[in-house]
């Protein structure tokens, strides 16, 4: 288990979308609280949704084992998955969120 | 059917998201400011992909993938994945503040 192929990008991920946001971007997504209720209904969604792709008995996405930290809950899905969802979604929602008023 | 699998797995996440849009989300009316949205953070991912693959960090079970390719052999349904998953988080997030301004109206 080294994680750098898979645990590290996906903390930095998250890091560096924050810090996006709270040095550049400045749109105030994170003070919304319809932000917060948005990424629980997503990360309560991603569960069978990733839950399907990452099952060990039929996989469609294969992890190498030496790429993460190996820890998967809830079912089989890496925990290193939620970091990747939550910078994924977070990205598009920030870029959406500064275009307000600008939009067509 | 198997090698759809993927694929039709992304079709059920934007059919599951479609009501939002009835709700009052408002973003396939806004397919500008979408497109602004997606696209950049799926050319990100998309490298993203292209280097883990090369690295073995991750990979496809044929089985359930058509088999058709991208460039530095990124299949295709994983571009859909980058596109379909940020609009299902836009939907949800514009249809919570739809609900919450429905709710914000109804009150006296």
């Amino acid at each position: 288990m080294t994680g750098l192929g898979y645990t590290v990008p996906a903390a930095a991920s998250v890091a560096v979308v924050c810090g996006t946001e709270l040095a550049v971007l400045r749109t105030g997504l994170f003070r919304r609280p319809a932000y917060w209720v948005a990424i629980a209904i997503v990360l309560a969604f991603q569960i069978p949704v990733d839950g399907w792709l990452t099952k060990l008995s039929a996989p469609i996405v294969l992890y190498h084992r030496a790429a993460m930290t190996g820890l998967r809950f809830p079912w089989d899905i890496p925990v290193e998955d939620f970091l990747y969802g939550f910078a994924l979604v977070t990205a598009a929602l920030l870029l959406w969120e500064r275009q307000k008023g600008q939009a067509r | 059917m198997d090698h759809y699998q993927y694929l039709i797995l992304m079709a059920a996440c934007l059919v599951a998201t479609l009501p939002l849009e009835a709700l009052g989300a408002r973003v396939y009316r806004q397919p500008v400011r979408l497109a602004r949205a997606v696209l950049p953070v799926a050319l990100i991912f998309l490298i993203w992909d292209a280097l883990a693959i090369a690295g073995h960090v991750w990979s496809y079970n044929p089985r359930y993938v058509t088999g058709v390719n991208l460039p530095f052999r990124i299949p295709v349904e994983e571009l859909v994945f980058f596109l379909v998953i940020p609009v299902c988080g836009i939907l949800t997030y514009a249809g919570v503040q739809a609900v919450s301004r429905r709710w914000t109206r109804a009150r006296p």
